[in-house]
């Protein structure tokens, strides 16, 4: 069974800092979501991940984008890159790299739910048949990504991967399951291709997103649940997962 | 009530060398033991890519061993991946009827679509198509074994008026067969009047309600062939011990290990968003790797073939119950049970279990409508 290898302490320089795990929930009303998968190289796919995960075959790096219209924090549009795994036998997205463009937006996911949130710009943009989003950070692309020719789904074929993301807790560093709930209006498949992508700006170095798979367009409202479980990052699941 | 062993050929890691021909070997041993006890069935999987999980991507390849070093136990092709990407329909046709004739007329033909992105992506085919074409091959296969020549204008592949060799022995052909994963695969195997090979494990109650509805519709299907198979099997884990702690302990390992692995497969639904694959998984919530088991001293699940010998008479009557015809079943995951209590667990079951459960004739299924 493979299991990440990445140095936790070295993963734990990016995480940010949780004062509490009573948190939640939020709301967050007319969101377009953008969600975009890409086969990455095999070689990546332990060191990716600390070892309380383990990586799935073959590895994948998900692009998930917000494009909010109200928040508790006025909108804001948000893009994580996170890493397909698998927490026990549970699937899951670690993430390994958080932008939002609203200072405060940033600040409450980071110390409320965990997210590696950083500032920077987010632009989601759905035209007729396209969708494009373009990421920065410190004015430098971190990437760029079109989606063409959206095909209409059911609202429920949109799959959402539980999110978990590794942050400084009250009870030490641990991963934090962060589980959206979204209640969709609207999904459409879309092809993604990616124009520009940095992994450095996404604690990704060396990462190439080869291979895309599919994207999905959705318009919906989200709700960012109460925080439920965590689990330490140096041991596997069945050991490390912890009720809140 | 048949019973049949089903070979993954999962493979631990670390992937030394030797490895996979250990695994391999094993299970010939294996289905040559199990022909000896009069197991009805030797199942071989089709996958590709899925390192630990199943290393089985020719199993063509094994059922021809497996008939050629076997007398009496029927061998199953399940099941064939019908999708041209993989493989092509004639070449479908023409390994299936040599493998019947190699066997003596002993081959089960089992069919599926595939339902992980690791195998799908790998071969680049359209997850929104693999239901079209498997529907296309279980109606032309029949035809291609029977026809002589045989035409075909269809919307994955059309050939011209050809002879597809050899014919099989089994006539009109080999019992056809649907893996079972997702909820309301049956439908379609019964609407068809295929055979229900289940692969995913489910609860009593669940596999209940699926041949429930299965026999209701396959009473009044529109069949693929001049005949119908009409049979249910469900998958299961066998690991027999007259020491019931023994058992459970041993057992359990092997069936938690298949679970773990099974989980960490990448899912079609999780990476491709489409209506066509519904499940993610095929042990879902609720399914029997999942359930406690109440009542149980040792703690396995209900359902499961894993304690003495009485346990297993018990839990087979159950199965039996609800109208299931076979049960598959892994005698072994990842190497993780020794090849000689492998041996022993399917000798005491044979002994011990299975004389229960053969009061009455059984054979291979098939009716003509």
């Amino acid at each position: 069974m493979l299991t990440g290898t990445a140095d936790v302490q070295a993963l734990a320089a990016g995480a940010p800092v949780m004062e509490t795990l009573d948190t939640g929930p939020a709301e967050l009303v007319d969101v377009d979501v953008l969600q975009a998968a890409f086969e990455i190289p095999y070689a990546s796919r332990e060191a990716l991940l600390p070892p309380g995960l383990h990586p799935t075959t073959p590895p994948l790096l998900i692009v998930l984008a917000w494009r909010v219209g109200q928040s508790p924090w006025g909108p804001f549009s948000m893009a994580q890159a996170r890493v397909s795994c698998r927490s026990g036998v549970r699937p899951r997205g670690f993430v390994a790299g958080c932008i939002v463009d609203r200072p405060d937006a940033a600040a409450a996911l980071a110390g409320g739910w965990g997210l590696p949130a950083v500032p920077g710009t987010v632009e989601l943009h759905r035209a007729y048949d396209r969708v494009e989003l373009a990421v920065s950070r410190d004015g430098a692309p971190a990437l760029e990504l079109v989606a063409v020719d959206p095909d209409p789904l059911d609202r429920g074929d949109a799959q959402f991967t539980v999110t978990t993301a590794l942050a400084q807790t009250p009870r030490g560093l641990r991963l934090v399951q962060i589980e959206p709930e979204y209640a969709l209006r609207r999904v459409e498949r879309v092809r993604p291709h990616v124009t520009a992508f940095d992994g450095a700006a996404w604690a990704l170095a060396g990462v190439v997103p080869r291979y895309p798979v599919a994207a999905t367009i959705s318009r919906g409202d989200v709700t960012l649940a109460p925080l439920r479980f965590l689990s330490r990052a140096d041991v596997n699941a069945f050991e490390g997962t912890e009720r809140i | 009530m048949q019973f049949g062993i089903f070979f993954e050929m999962s493979t631990p890691r670390p992937f030394s060398p030797g490895i996979e021909r250990t695994v391999y070997h094993h299970a010939l041993e294996q289905a040559r033991l199990a022909d000896e006890l009069g197991f009805d069935w030797v199942w071989a999987v089709e996958h590709h890519f899925l390192e630990e999980y199943s290393h089985c991507s020719a199993p063509e390849v094994v059922l021809s061993a497996v008939a050629a070093q076997t007398r009496q136990i029927r061998v199953g092709h399940g099941a064939v991946v019908c999708v041209p990407e993989m493989n092509h329909p004639i070449r479908v046709a023409e390994r299936a009827a040599a493998l019947d004739i190699i066997s003596d007329g002993r081959l089960e033909f089992g069919t599926a679509r595939s339902s992980t992105w690791t195998e799908l992506g790998g071969f680049q085919v359209d997850p929104d198509d693999t239901k079209k074409t498997w529907d296309e091959y279980v109606r032309v296969l029949p035809r291609m074994w029977a026809d002589e020549p045989l035409s075909y204008e269809g919307t994955c592949f059309s050939m011209p008026e050809r002879n597809v060799l050899p014919k099989p022995v089994q006539k009109p052909h080999p019992p056809m067969w649907v893996t079972v994963t997702s909820p309301g695969t049956e439908l379609d195997a019964a609407e068809r009047g295929l055979g229900c090979l289940g692969v995913a494990a489910t609860s009593y109650a669940e596999q209940e309600r699926r041949t429930r509805e299965y026999h209701r519709v396959v009473q009044s299907c529109d069949p693929v062939s001049t005949v119908v198979n009409d049979q249910v099997t469900t998958l299961n884990f066998l690991y027999c011990h007259e020491d019931a702690a023994h058992a459970a302990a041993s057992g359990m390992r092997m069936v938690q290990l298949f679970g773990l692995s099974n989980s960490h497969l990448l899912w079609t639904r999780e990476a491709y968003p489409t209506r066509a694959y519904q499940s993610l998984g095929n042990l879902a919530p609720g399914g029997a790797a999942d359930r406690s088991g109440p009542g149980d001293p040792h703690g396995i699940p209900e359902g499961i073939g894993v304690g003495d010998p009485d346990r297993l008479v018990a839990v087979i009557r159950r199965w039996e119950s609800i109208g299931i015809t076979g049960i598959n079943f892994f005698v072994n995951a990842c190497e993780v049970i020794g090849q000689d209590d492998v041996l022993a667990s399917m000798r005491l079951f044979a002994n011990e279990v299975m004389p229960k459960f053969r009061t009455e004739a059984s054979g291979p299924g098939g009716t003509a409508c």
